[in-house]
């Protein structure tokens, strides 16, 4: 009877003993894979970001979703299951970041709050709305001829993307952030 | 059946003279408006220029909208051999030369969210002062224009319209690529 409960006490220590050794060797590999990994992010930093194309970047449709990313010299916009669109960040002239507030949930919404009675869609779209960033790019072609592509971005997600571009030797146009200031001026005026 | 035969040979006979006549009028009728755009006095390119934004401050993501509008507009028109863009070197090439400037004279960067709100405000106003300009600096149109959003859509759907109007203009223009002021 000791012998039996003798032998399970000692089956569950070796279990432990097990345990412990696969977990130590686990460990030892997640480290000796981040130390070789590290390196190769550190020399090919890759940048990327979800984000909705309004218009101007080539090949690419207007209104669309899909990911914008930075690796090496490239600024690159990619749709879902397709092919991305890319430009050299070299030809890149000018970025810029600019905000805007947008009314959310689409048509649908829009029919809702239309068919609210007493007026209760309008008091709706004083809270449906969310803030996003602008990101412009401007870029020259292979003939020199100027491009200039509109992305909208999640809020603080612009300045992430613009500032991998100024770090990368793009300038930057901070004419924006005075911008956001004076509209907001403007429509106090326009009020009175 | 002697009546059946005769009346199919007449039938095939009369197909046979409609479609050798009908032909050569199908042709006439589809050659008519290549002749009439052959017959136009001269194909002219038109290059646009970036979008001055004078003494107003605007934002960048309006005049990239309004520029990138325009060329989209300006190519729909088809009334142009090439459309150009700002910088582009083929443009030296071109042999009659247009350039389109495009000047900010009002903006109104109105908001979408008072606009659902209280229907009245928040339009988004833009108005520009739009030139069509040859190689040696005579302007062949000049135009104020308009765009704007008072009720649905976002504020860059302003710079849609007002490429929309602005292409409407220059096309419903007296100017015909004769080169005169109208």
């Amino acid at each position: 009877m000791n012998r039996t409960c003798f032998s399970g006490s000692n089956r569950e220590r070796f279990g432990g003993y097990t345990m412990i050794s696969v977990f130590t060797l686990l460990f030892c590999c997640l480290g000796a894979l981040a130390q070789s990994t590290a390196p190769a992010e550190h020399a090919n930093p890759a940048f990327s970001v979800r984000a909705t194309h309004l218009l101007g970047f080539e090949k690419t449709k207007n209104n669309c979703d899909g990911i914008l990313s930075i690796q090496d010299d490239l600024l690159q916009f990619q749709q879902r299951g397709k092919p991305g669109a890319q430009v050299k960040i070299a030809t890149v002239l000018d970025v810029s970041l600019g905000g805007e507030s947008k009314q959310v949930g689409g048509l649908p919404m829009k029919l809702g709050k239309a068919a609210a009675p007493y007026g209760a869609g309008r008091v709706v779209s004083l809270f449906a709305h969310k803030k996003y960033d602008t990101l412009t790019v401007e870029y020259a072609d292979s003939d020199g001829g100027i491009h200039g592509a509109i992305f909208q971005l999640t809020k603080g997600s612009g300045e992430l993307v613009r500032n991998e571009l100024v770090a990368r030797g793009v300038s930057a146009v901070s004419l924006d952030e005075q911008f956001a200031k004076q509209s907001t001026a403007e429509v106090r005026n326009e009020n009175k | 059946m002697k009546t059946s035969k005769r009346s199919s040979w007449i039938i095939w006979s009369t197909a046979i003279v409609a479609i050798t006549f009908a032909s050569p009028f199908g042709q006439t009728a589809a050659a008519k408006p290549s002749d009439a755009h052959n017959s136009s006095p001269t194909q002219w390119s038109v290059q646009v220029d970036r979008i001055d934004p004078a003494n107003l401050t605007i934002a960048s993501s309006f005049q990239v909208a309004i520029y990138e509008n325009l060329l989209e507009e300006l190519n729909k028109t088809k009334r142009f051999n090439q459309v150009l863009r700002d910088g582009d070197r083929t443009a030296a090439a071109a042999p009659n030369l247009l350039v389109l400037k495009t000047t900010v004279t009002r903006f109104v960067p109105g908001s979408e969210t008072r606009r659902a709100v209280t229907t009245v405000s928040g339009a988004t106003k833009v108005t520009v002062r739009t030139q069509l300009v040859t190689r040696d600096g005579r302007i062949v149109l000049e135009r104020r224009i308009d765009g704007s959003v008072r009720f649905f859509g976002s504020n860059l759907r302003a710079t849609h319209n007002l490429a929309r109007n602005i292409a409407k203009a220059i096309k419903q223009s007296s100017w015909s690529g004769s080169g005169q002021p109208s």
